[in-house]
């Protein structure tokens, strides 16, 4: 008797579930959506963005400045007479020191994004 | 293949992607909205503007959310905090009782569906008791969920639960003979 009384409670539960379920319909988006992105901060991007204009200038300011002060580059000419003077394997060993160089801070750069996506 | 939550806001962390943003509204606008009406007692217009400010500050706080529990469930939480604060502003916390329960049906205005009955019936339960009915019967939270959503400890959302479900049954019980 109180088993019957126990799968008529559960049946009647499962009922009342399956109502409040189907009570709540899905609601259109009918621009919801639209609106909330409306109403969001500015993109942090365009901050990136600024600051990356902010570098540029910076950086081309400065070598424009070395230019000028380097008399008209004329060490980059002395340099680059300097390199060909040198022995292959020594080219060799600048060239791969310097491609080692790239490859590790963009292996860098590559764990620490990877590391801001896991977190 | 479909991004996962987990996917989206990892883009909006990483990139303030806000289109990843948006397809998580699209995602829980309804169930979000769906949960303020009821709350509101279908008022839909502040329902929505309860969810729009929902959604605008889960976008602002989104650093906070350390994927302990489901977006779902940050975000009802958040929503229920909205609408706790607008009802605070507007005091209407205040619970209505069985007997107010009785005293506010009225027969002439009653609908034959069980539908708007059941939504009658729930609309009239005290804040606390159609709070956990909706979270765990009607958006299926677990109790473990909505005792985090609604900020109150597992074994009052329990009570919350049966008694609130105890008043609909009693309230439908013509629709279930």
């Amino acid at each position: 008797m109180e088993r019957l009384s126990n799968m008529n409670e559960i049946q009647q539960e499962d009922w009342l579930d399956r109502q409040l379920r189907e009570a709540a319909p899905y609601i259109d988006d009918e621009g919801f959506t639209a609106r909330v992105l409306h109403q969001l901060p500015p993109p942090r991007q365009s901050r990136h963005s600024f600051r990356g204009a902010i570098l540029l200038a910076i950086t081309l300011l400065a070598s424009v400045l070395a230019y000028l002060i380097s008399d008209g580059g004329r060490f980059l000419v002395v340099e680059a007479t300097r390199l060909t003077t040198l022995p292959t394997l020594w080219l060799f060993v600048l060239a791969l020191g310097s491609g080692i160089l790239v490859m590790a801070g963009g292996v860098i750069a590559a764990i620490s994004k990877t590391r801001q996506l896991q977190s | 293949m479909e991004l996962t939550d987990g996917d989206l806001i990892a883009r909006v962390l990483v990139d303030d992607d806000q289109h990843a943003f948006g397809e998580l509204v699209r995602r829980h606008q309804s169930s979000v909205r769906g949960l303020l009406r009821q709350l509101t007692r279908t008022d839909v217009a502040l329902a929505d503007d309860l969810a729009q400010e929902t959604f605008l500050r889960a976008y602002k706080n989104i650093r906070s959310f350390r994927g302990e529990a489901r977006f779902s469930t940050w975000l009802y939480r958040i929503a229920y905090n909205c609408f706790r604060e607008d009802a605070r502003r507007r005091k209407e916390l205040v619970g209505i009782d069985e007997e107010q329960l009785q005293a506010q049906r009225d027969p002439q205005v009653a609908d034959p569906g069980l539908r708007h009955d059941l939504m009658h019936a729930l609309s009239l339960l005290p804040l606390h008791e159609r709070s956990a009915v909706l979270l765990c019967c009607q958006n299926g939270l677990s109790h473990e969920e909505a005792s985090r959503v609604l900020d109150i400890p597992l074994g009052t959302v329990k009570t919350n639960v049966l008694r609130g479900r105890e008043k609909l049954k009693r309230t439908l019980v013509a629709w279930r003979d």
